[in-house]
């Protein structure tokens, strides 16, 4: 009466994409049409393409789109079985040997927070012509959205159950094939879920490193072309295809699996079990000799020309020793300076509207009919796409840049918090209830506390990808920032530059990531004490 | 085939201040039935996990027929039952029974396991995932799990909490029989003390945190013990025996409990 | 290098063989995948050009002169600096007609992009030569790559100020006071314009764009800092009025889309370098007769690139002045004298580069003209 507690917002996900899409018609049909009416009306400031001329584009390209789909589907299928493939093997390593498991977290963290921008054209260094560079940046773009929640499923397993294969003798392989490898499924399809239309969006970047076809390739055509129709017909179609994966996704889980999948962003808090102080100094000395060891390694075992592959010593010889060191630091400082004027309103504001998103849809459930579909579609949109879309909407300055951060931040955090703000322990409810406390009572007083794990989650594991989305802009877009230097020295072949850019965003989007955890561990001392054990 | 257990000294500390078992001389006959006697949270559950060799005990030691327990683990000698029945849930009862005969490396025997399933009564559920059945059902189905192996060592702990009275009177009287007839070294842990003199040979009575033996009462009544059992005097002369002995032991670590 | 004077014919376009692996990391590429329709058509154009070029001696070869096999083809990449389009048809001439076949070698011409190493593949020796600009080359050189330039196609950089005819900049000093978009990396170019011409760039604001001249149709900038061939190009075909002042006229003389291999190649691979060179040449000279032709076979041989054919045909006849001039004219594709690498220091100079006139390597060019 208070509140309809069973919340069903993503009711259309349950009853399968279809009916699910058919009830929801009407909203989207009046969205359809008032895009229509602007389109027209705006239709010689080149920014905005009418559904109806979408269409006739589409129709009269059939045969060019198709052929793109098909590349870029192809190349984002392959990163996503390789990256998921990876996620999965890593995974395993950390639950059969549970000591790799704090190094595993932080390489994979590190590895996630590469510049794409930078590792595309190095990337097509090492593989020559041909499809890898598509494949491997839709597979860096895919595993660690897939580690981090199956890294939670396997170890989301009762006690009982690993006592139980204790109780015979058995060890931990045998309790990852008997019973962590299916209780970890659902969490492994929630990992795929967001896997899917991150894939699209890698080969779409991995085009831009000297590719002949596919939908990265026309995208930009259709920029410098000033073809609007075409921008928005690309943007169209890869949304469509993205939406459709992750709707896909999650139909062949519920099919298939016994229950449902749950939503998680989440990493469990600490990085390690071994707790605070001297654990995670020694984790993370670990892990950074571990990385070190690998670049060198790669360098090495590939054989790399040093004209552009650089490695640790040249990087820090880079920054610290060479009579240069201090130009190359103040161009560093002052682009990341630019960066984090846009990144950090962006990421903030991001964060706040998935936030209050998801409690305006606890507080109101009927706008989730609507809320849901477009919170998706704005997710999946490759940002290549949408980047030229906003930008043309909002115009190069501060805002269309803010909101594109916004944009990217946004979807996992709203998801994040709404399955938050519905755990709310039913009792607790009940007692409000009983005390005829009203909907925005129990929003304030239980469920937003319900809602603060996840919604640390999503600003922790969204770290990373506002950094790439900001990047992305910067290059695409604006031409400021560390994201054009970082493309600016790649063009310029100025190396130590890239590598050195490559080597600061990592660290920092790592050290974003764990300052987010350090305020997590703040909050959740005094709301979710349970979440520190 | 039967097993006795030998433990001297046992004692377990968590976290380094929380006495869970204080020193513990025990033996448990081989092939016979002892049930663990003790108010909850006092240590019984401890013991019987240092025994299953899910818990290292911070001093003494386990033997088991000579051995260590990890050598009984090795050769999958010995099932447990939890107080938590944990089944898989995308296993039907069928393929949790079957996943013990998995885990303990032996032949899953088709006529074993509906026998089996007819004994706890889950006949007609055997297809059944674990989310369709009751508490009881459940644990009931475990305890058909932890049978299937034949073990030559058997741990309950609380196996019956959530069955229903009726069924587990009807458990009570069939179980002993399957372990009288394999042998089976059997030992129980409850805070029921009518189903301690029902199943057990012998009751060992413990104290409150950290647990301590009270009393040690041997069962001596006859086999096949039938429902009707518990209307006798001799019956219900050992269950005051036991009441008093575990109000005895609260009485003991009264002090203790007050600091 | 020519290994027969019948360098190609109607039944040579057909037999046009697949460039196989270019043995790079053992990936094997193929670049070009020739449909039979391709084929016919590319045919067609091969004929008009044969008769139009009065090419006699290239129509001498006869069907199995050549054995296909007998040929010991060289496997060698050409790194282009964008993603196709008619700004390399001269290239896709010279594949399609079999030039570089006829002179040994399995050419492929790996596409570049936005976010493309061109001078990385070059310096490991992926590609034997790349397509790069004076002023990336000079940086590059500067980073330590071993790199001569050995073949200019734009003879005038192909920067332009494109502006609307409404607000028009046809000198540069029509854009004091005016906002320009520009991609911030491109600051040095507008500085050594200003210095040049003696404008104040103070009074220049430069707003940040890239990649698409949708912020000048916007108004929000007045002028563009672009290519000639590309925004202003678009802008014409969505019919926007436009101007463009081209740079090279104001003294930014910055030589464009050069041919750069390293040294090492130049002394040991030199027989294919000359080679490809050949092909370059001839085929660029054969664009020029018919740059239409040259859009149709772009288009034809890269149905999904998402090539606009008026597009195209603009570009290609707005390339064909950047090009050539009298000194091609008397010396052929792709030349240089002192004189112009001269002004190319200069202007490298106000950019920040310092480089000397051994950058530049004519010694293949002569050997192309000699052959």
């Amino acid at each position: 009466m208070i509140i309809a507690r069973p919340l069903r917002a993503d009711a259309p996900a349950r009853n399968g994409p279809l009916r699910g899409l058919s009830r929801l018609l009407p909203g989207p049909l009046l969205a359809l049409l008032l895009w229509e009416v602007l389109g027209r009306a705006l239709a010689d400031a080149f920014v905005l393409a009418p559904p109806s001329a979408i269409l006739v584009y589409l129709y009269e390209n059939l045969g060019l789109m198709s052929r793109a789909l098909a590349v870029t589907l192809a190349n984002a299928a392959a990163g996503f079985v390789i990256g998921n493939l990876a996620a999965i093997a890593l995974a395993v390593l950390a639950s059969v040997w549970p000591r790799s498991d704090g190094v595993v977290r932080g390489l994979a963290l590190l590895v996630f927070c590469l510049p794409l921008v930078a590792t595309g054209p190095i990337l097509r260094v090492v593989f020559g012509p041909g499809p890898w560079p598509q494949i491997v940046l839709a597979a860096l773009a895919v595993y660690y959205t897939t580690l981090i929640p199956l890294l939670v499923g396997l170890r989301a397993v009762p006690a009982g159950w690993l006592d139980l294969v204790q109780s015979y003798g058995r060890g931990r392989l045998a309790a990852l094939l008997h019973v962590r490898a299916l209780a970890a499924l659902p969490y492994l399809v929630a990992g795929l879920q967001i896997a899917a239309p991150a894939a699209f969006l890698g080969a779409m970047i991995g085009e831009f490193t000297g590719a002949e076809r596919g939908m990265g390739v026309l995208t930009l055509r259709a920029m410098r072309s000033m073809n609007v129709d075409m921008t928005w017909a690309l943007a169209t179609v890869a949304t469509f295809v993205a939406v459709l994966s992750y709707l896909a996704i999650g139909w062949l889980a519920r099919r298939f699996l016994h229950h449902e999948p749950p939503v998680i962003l989440a990493a469990p808090t600490g990085a390690g079990k071994g707790g605070r102080g001297q654990g995670a100094l020694r984790g993370l000395l670990l892990t950074g000799a571990a990385a070190l060891l690998l670049w060198w390694g790669a360098l090495a075992l590939l054989d790399l020309n040093p004209f552009f592959a650089k490695g640790p010593w040249e990087v820090f010889s880079a920054l610290v020793l060479a009579p240069d060191a201090a130009a190359t630091r103040s161009a560093l400082a002052e682009a990341l300076g630019q960066t984090a004027i846009f990144l950090v309103p962006g990421y903030l504001a991001g964060l706040a509207a998935g936030a209050l998103l998801a409690m305006l849809i606890v507080l109101v459930p009927r706008i989730a009919g609507v809320a849901m579909p477009l919170a998706i579609a704005l997710r999946s949109v490759p940002i290549i796409t949408t980047a030229p879309l906003v930008v043309l909407i909002l115009g190069r300055g501060a805002l269309g840049t803010v909101v594109l951060v916004a944009i990217m931040v946004f979807f996992p955090t709203f998801v994040a918090c709404l399955h938050g703000l519905r755990q709310a322990p039913g009792r607790i409810i009940d007692v409000l209830d009983s005390y005829a406390a009203g909907p925005v009572q129990q929003l304030i007083r239980v469920r937003i506390p319900a809602m603060l794990p996840a919604f640390f989650a999503a600003a922790r594991m969204n770290v990373p990808a506002s950094v790439l989305a900001v990047t992305v802009v910067e290059w695409l877009a604006t031409g400021n920032g560390i994201g054009s230097l970082m493309a600016l020295s790649a063009s310029l072949s100025d190396y130590d530059m890239l590598w050195s850019s490559v080597v600061l965003v990592s660290i920092l989007s790592a050290l974003g990531y764990a300052g987010v955890g350090v305020l997590e561990r703040r909050v959740f001392r005094v709301y979710a004490p349970e979440q520190l054990q | 085939m039967s097993v006795s257990v030998v433990c001297t000294g046992l004692a377990k500390t968590f976290g380094g201040s929380v006495e869970a078992v204080s020193p513990i001389d025990l033996t448990f006959a081989a092939g016979q039935t002892t049930a663990l006697v003790g108010p909850s949270g006092c240590g019984k559950s401890t013991l019987l996990r240092m025994v299953a060799g899910l818990e290292e005990p911070t001093a003494g030691e386990i033997t088991i027929d000579g051995h260590p327990p990890a050598d009984t683990l090795r050769e999958a000698a010995l099932s447990v039952a939890f107080q938590d029945p944990s089944l898989l849930p995308w296993r039907s009862v069928r393929q949790n029974i079957e996943l013990a005969c998995a885990l303990a490396r032996r032949p899953k025997n088709a006529t074993d396991i509906d026998q089996l399933i007819h004994l706890v009564g889950l006949e007609g559920f055997a297809d059944t995932r674990p989310a369709e059945l009751s508490g009881g059902m459940r644990q009931r189905a475990a305890i058909a799990r932890a049978l299937v192996t034949r073990p030559r060592l058997l741990l309950l702990d609380e196996p019956f909490g959530a069955v229903d009275e009726l069924t587990r009177k009807q458990l009570a009287s069939d179980l002993p029989g399957i372990w009288e007839a394999r042998g089976t070294t059997t030992l129980l842990v409850t805070h029921s003390v009518t189903e301690a003199v029902m199943l057990a040979d012998r009751i060992v009575v413990l104290s409150p945190r950290p647990a301590d033996i009270v009393a040690d009462i041997p069962v001596d009544l006859p086999r096949p013990r039938r429902q009707t059992l518990s209307r006798e005097p001799q019956f219900a002369r050992i269950v005051e025996r036991v009441f008093a002995a575990l109000s005895q032991g609260m009485a003991r670590n009264l002090p203790k409990a007050a600091q | 290098m020519r290994l027969s004077p019948g360098g190609t014919d109607l039944s040579n376009v057909m037999q046009l063989k697949r460039p196989k692996s270019n043995g790079f990391k053992g990936l094997d590429q193929t670049i070009f995948r020739k449909r039979g329709n391709t084929m016919k058509k590319a045919a067609g154009i091969t004929r008009r050009h044969v008769l139009g070029a009065g090419g006699a001696v290239l129509g001498a070869g006869a069907m199995g002169v050549f054995p296909r096999r007998g040929w010991a083809q060289v496997p060698v990449s050409l790194q282009l600096s964008w993603l196709h389009s008619t700004q390399f048809a001269g290239s896709y001439i010279a594949l399609e007609r079999g030039w570089w076949r006829d002179g040994g070698l399995d050419v492929t011409l790996v596409a570049g992009g936005p976010n493309a190493p061109v001078e990385p593949p070059v310096v490991s020796g992926a590609a034997l030569v790349g397509i790069s600009a004076a002023d990336y080359t000079a940086a590059a050189v500067e980073q330590g790559a071993p790199f001569r330039i050995i073949g200019v196609a734009m003879q005038k950089n192909p920067f332009v100020i494109a502006s609307l005819a409404a607000n028009p900049v046809n000198v540069p000093s029509d854009m004091e006071g005016m906002r320009i978009g520009m991609a911030l990396a491109n600051t040095p170019v507008l500085e050594a314009l200003c210095r040049l011409n003696d404008v104040d760039i103070d009074a220049i604001e430069v707003v940040p764009t890239q990649y698409s001249p949708q912020p000048l149709v916007a108004g929000e900038v007045d002028c563009l800092l672009c290519w000639e061939t590309d925004l202003p190009v678009a802008m014409t075909i969505q019919g926007v009025d436009n101007v463009t002042m081209l740079m090279a006229d104001h003294g930014y003389a910055v030589h464009s889309q050069t041919y750069i291999a390293t040294d090492d190649s130049l002394a040991n691979r030199r027989a294919e370098i000359v080679a490809l060179m050949a092909g370059e040449v001839r085929g660029w000279e054969a664009y020029r007769e018919d740059t239409d032709a040259a859009a149709a076979l772009t288009l034809e041989m890269f149905p999904d690139a998402g090539l606009d054919p008026e597009t195209q045909r603009l570009q290609a006849a707005r390339q064909v002045p950047l090009m050539f001039s009298d000194l091609t004219d008397a010396n052929g594709f792709g030349w240089w004298t002192d004189e112009t690498v001269a002004a190319n220091i200069e202007t490298l100079a106000l950019l920040g580069r310092t480089v000397t006139p051994d950058l530049w390597d004519r010694s293949i060019l002569e050997e192309v003209r000699g052959a």
